[in-house]
């Protein structure tokens, strides 16, 4: 029932949309205050339905009423109240109605400060793209055509010819597939909304672009949509870093960036948006650039509805590690995008005679020509990224089932774009605020660039960049730092409220310099023995068994129990177990790792997991996820994850043997298990029901010997039963001999009769010191407790991040200079 | 014309055709193994060949399989890295590398699970709504 009003409500809000945007389009053509009136009423009528549409979906999330398809399907009675509340956007179909209900509350505060004659276009095209998101939720089936996926839909409408829906229509799961492992982050309750956020902001630059084409009004506009598309950018850039964080830290993708498709789904609309601020700014100060303001934000948000099309399609399915439903929206998203495409450059290309052209001033070294050349080289390389986006569209030019462009594709042409734009920055800053010309602007960069130089040949030096191309990327990062904070310091003892630009800039400097080293720069976590094996790999002199030569590095370890290991010349690194939890995700285990740093002597844990995936695990198969550690530093990162243990090999073992229990129950009680144990002085191991110490050595004086020939040691080993608490010490002897000049070994068995086990001392290892005991009889086999890591060094991830944050933070200073005058001005 | 604009417009052409031609060269096909013999870095889908031997050696770190293409060949896959989370339940897979001597090195593998909207397997649903109806 009440997913019936849901979906009556979604039905609803989209007939009061239709009909808003007839208001609103009569509001628009003739001025008329009356209808904006009505207009805005429906939206808001609209918003509110919408919104209690969206508040039943929660409550059905909640309370766990398993019949609704989505609620079965992203939840599980064990999640918790937050994860069910972020499961409402878990999926596609609440995911659409959080952008709408985002875009409403846009809707609301541009209707309170939009002034005439924008109001009503922008209204129109806010409320335009509302309507094709809502289509998204329709859930409706005309004549055998579906239109939306609705998140109220119930199984028996999902599924109608299973089997179990035949027999009971009325069949309600008694509880629900649960929402993926990974979607259970405090990331996931955050990363989604910031995005949809900035999705559903960045629609009004584009409404605001298409209100100055309709009502011909090219230059005023740009004041009121330069802090919303600031916000918009903002939103995205804060979306980008958390998405960007939760790969890091809590997914084992190794990195914080791939140039994966939903990575630059994000991206693109914010270096096209940013391409637009630049554009508006300089339309607003000096009246030049009107076209390119307006096509840029017209772009920024069909890149939104681009990206939106390519990643919820279907398309990218073969070339994306995320995984996308497919819910037979291609037609409906491919409509949202001709329209959006074809309605905003249409519209341009329509009134593009008409739009006023400035010529651009001769000399280069002017704002206008730098602004306006940073915001083309941000637009190219937006143009760039789609492009790589797009392979499985545009790749078939070329072939007939292209593959994703190979990752050097975008780093090949992303750097030297950086690099001219880093220069840019600079120059772009010191002309911004001044007149100058080559010789006045050189005087002025003497100081700044020797800073630079002397900072670059350092680092350079410090980290051991050998690579020309590498030096001149970062001597273009230090430039951007260098000379914008230059400019930021002089512009802030003025007037601190303008260096939102120059702040921007000195984060953008950052970020270049903190990505190079981030990833060209680091280092696995490996022992010397394996780092060898990889150099002789590399130099091609390892064969494997059948003579060919091996190609692939090792990136793992493998960490024995309390055995440290020397990695990078510099950590001692030491397994100390691991603890099974159950609180958050039954089945964890929790590895603590021991760093020793023999640099400066100081020692840190680490601790990453494991755990069974639950919604992807079997009966007969765990599946296992990890996730890893980082141990953040100022200069660097160590990053490490547990790829494998014994742990996980036993359990895994144990499956397979109840599964072939359950098959054919055969007992195997023919022979007693034999096995051999190695052990160091000192250790004790469990097993069995007995705990094992090896204490000492003993010398065994030659009378003892039974052959008189050799010489013998005995390993002093003490049994404990654990359930009696008995407590037996044996002394197995290890005995050389020589005959006939060739020495043998020889080892004889030691019993206890209670227990009716044996043990023969049947090594020595005088290396280590370790000793072999093959012990016959027990009912269970000891396993060494050991772990596979793949771990990373990697420097400067700080850099990025600061870089990051003084981004984010020359946004707000401009959101808010702007908005101020803005508000002034109402 | 204007000498600007014809150098506008050779600077876009020239700009488009090599991104373009760049582009080209860095995409290439999915393909099957008899074709990737010849390849230095070949993406070839396929499925896992669960009727033979499998599984991660710590002895030589790497992790081995047989799989499938889709043209029905089948070869020894080595992926330099512990079983991906996920392998046992991909219903596709494509590696990612090069193949030598029928053996296929895969410096990359990306596995194609069965989307939860699609996985909607009824034997589960049965198996619950016979506790329920207890």
């Amino acid at each position: 029932m009440p997913g019936f009003i849901g979906k009556i409500l979604i039905s609803l809000s989209f007939f009061i949309t239709t009909l808003s945007l007839m208001f609103y389009f009569v509001a628009a053509q003739k001025d008329s205050e009356r209808h904006l009136k009505v207009g805005n009423w429906l939206f808001a009528i609209k918003g509110v339905l919408i919104l209690v549409a969206s508040g039943i979906l929660l409550d059905l999330l909640i309370t766990h009423q398993f019949q609704y398809y989505y609620v079965f399907n992203y939840t599980s009675l064990d999640l918790d109240l937050k994860y069910l509340i972020s499961a409402f956007y878990g999926g596609q179909e609440g995911s659409f109605l959080l952008w709408i209900l985002f875009s409403w509350l846009a809707g609301f505060s541009l209707m309170k400060w939009t002034r005439a004659p924008y109001k009503a276009p922008v209204m129109f095209f806010l409320a335009l793209t509302q309507f094709f998101l809502l289509t998204m939720v329709l859930g409706w089936k005309l004549d055998g055509i579906s239109i939306g996926a609705s998140p109220f839909r119930t199984i028996a409408e999902e599924m109608p010819n299973a089997p179990f829906i035949q027999a009971n229509p009325d069949f309600v799961p008694a509880d629900g597939s649960g929402l993926n492992d990974l979607l259970k982050s405090p990331w996931m309750m955050i990363h989604p909304p910031i995005l949809f956020l900035g999705f559903a902001s960045m629609t009004i630059p584009y409404a605001f672009a298409m209100a100055a084409l309709w009502k011909q009004k090219y230059n005023e506009w740009v004041a009121p949509a330069l802090p919303w598309t600031l916000a918009a950018n903002l939103a995205l850039l804060i979306a980008i870093f958390l998405g960007a964080y939760w790969a890091y830290v809590t997914l084992s993708f190794g990195g914080y960036w791939a140039w994966d498709p939903v990575e630059n789904a994000s991206l693109v609309p914010w270096l096209i948006g940013t391409a637009g601020i630049h554009a508006m700014a300089i339309q607003r100060k000096s009246s030049v650039a009107q076209k390119s303001s307006l096509l840029f934000a017209i772009l920024a948000y069909v890149a939104i509805v681009y990206e939106t099309f390519l990643t919820r399609s279907g398309i990218l399915s073969d070339s994306s590690v995320h995984s996308f439903v497919d819910l037979g929206l291609y037609n409906q998203l491919l409509l949202f995008m001709v329209i959006i495409t074809g309605v905003g450059l249409g519209f341009f290309a329509w009134r593009y005679k008409e739009l006023p052209s400035k010529p651009l001033e001769p000399s280069i070294l002017n704002r206008e020509f730098m602004t306006f050349s940073g915001a083309l080289l941000l637009f190219i390389l937006g143009v760039v990224i789609i492009l790589g986006t797009s392979s499985p569209i545009i790749g078939l030019l070329f072939h007939e089932n292209p593959t994703p462009p190979e990752i050097s594709f975008y780093n090949d042409w992303s750097m030297p774009i950086a690099i001219v734009m880093a220069l840019i920055t600079v120059i772009g800053q010191f002309v911004y605020w001044k007149k100058q010309n080559s010789e006045s602007l050189s005087s002025s960069l003497t100081l700044p660039l020797l800073v630079t130089s002397v900072l670059t040949v350092g680092s350079i030096m410090w980290m051991n960049v050998r690579d020309i191309y590498y030096m001149i990327y970062l001597f273009s990062g230090y430039f951007a730092i260098i000379g914008n904070g230059w400019m930021m310091v002089k512009l802030a003892i003025k007037n601190p409220k303008v260096i939102g630009g120059s702040l921007t800039h000195v984060g953008f400097g950052m970020l270049l310099v903190g990505i190079l080293y981030s990833s060209a720069y680091n280092e696995p976590v490996l022992d010397q023995n394996t780092v060898n094996y990889n150099n002789a790999v590399l130099r091609g002199e390892v064969n494997d068994e059948q003579g060919f030569k091996v190609s692939q590095t090792v990136e793992m370890m493998e960490l024995k129990l309390d055995e440290p290991k020397l990695v990078n010349g510099r950590y001692e690194i030491t397994y100390e177990g691991y603890d099974l939890m159950n609180q958050n995700r039954p089945g964890q285990q929790t590895y603590t790792i021991k760093f020793n740093d023999l640099k400066t002597g100081r020692e840190f844990y680490m601790y990453p997991e494991v755990y069974p995936m639950l919604s992807g695990s079997s009966a007969e198969n765990i599946q296992w996820s990890v996730d890893p550690d980082v141990k953040a530093g100022l200069l660097k990162d160590i990053y490490l994850y547990v790829a494998g243990s014994s742990f996980i090999d036993q359990t895994n073992k144990q499956k397979a043997k109840e599964q072939e229990a359950t098959t054919e129950a055969v007992a195997d009680t023919e022979e007693p298990l034999e096995q051999t144990i190695r052990m160091r002085k000192g250790e004790t191991i469990e097993v069995g029901g007995f705990e094992f110490t090896f204490t000492n050595f003993i010398m065994a004086d030659s009378t003892s010997m039974p052959d008189n020939q050799g010489v013998g040691v005995r390993a002093r080993v003490e049994v404990l039963h654990t359930a009696s608490q008995r407590k037996h010490i044996i002394e197995p002897l290890f005995a050389v001999y020589v005959e006939d000049e060739v020495s043998y070994t020889k080892s004889y068995p030691v019993t206890i009769p209670d227990y009716d086990i044996s043990f023969r001392f049947s090594n020595l290892n005088p290396d280590d010191s370790t000793v072999e005991l093959t012990i016959v009889g027990l009912d269970e086999k000891f396993e060494d407790d050991w772990i596979l890591i793949v771990g990373e060094n990697k420097p400067f991830i700080s850099v990025v991040w600061l870089g990051t944050f003084l981004l984010m933070g020359g946004f707000s200073i401009s959101i808010f200079r702007h908005w101020g005058r803005e508000r002034a001005k109402a | 014309m204007k000498p600007k604009l014809i150098l506008g417009i050779v600077a876009i052409v020239g700009f488009t055709s090599l991104l373009m031609y760049n582009f080209g060269e860095s995409i290439s096909t999915y393909t099957d193994f008899e074709t990737a013999e010849n390849m230095k870095t070949a993406h070839v889908p396929g499925t896992w060949d669960n009727t033979q031997d499998y599984g991660f050696s710590k002895e030589s770190m790497q992790f081995t399989f047989f799989m499938k293409d889709e043209a029905g060949n089948t070869r020894k896959v080595i992926y330099p890295r512990p079983k991906p989370n996920n392998f046992e339940q991909a219903d596709r897979l494509v590696v990612i590398g090069e193949l030598r001597d029928d053996v296929f090195y895969a410096d990359e593998m990306l596995m194609k699970c069965p989307s939860k909207y699609n996985a909607t397997n009824p034997d589960e649903y049965t198996a619950t709504s016979s506790t329920q109806s207890l």
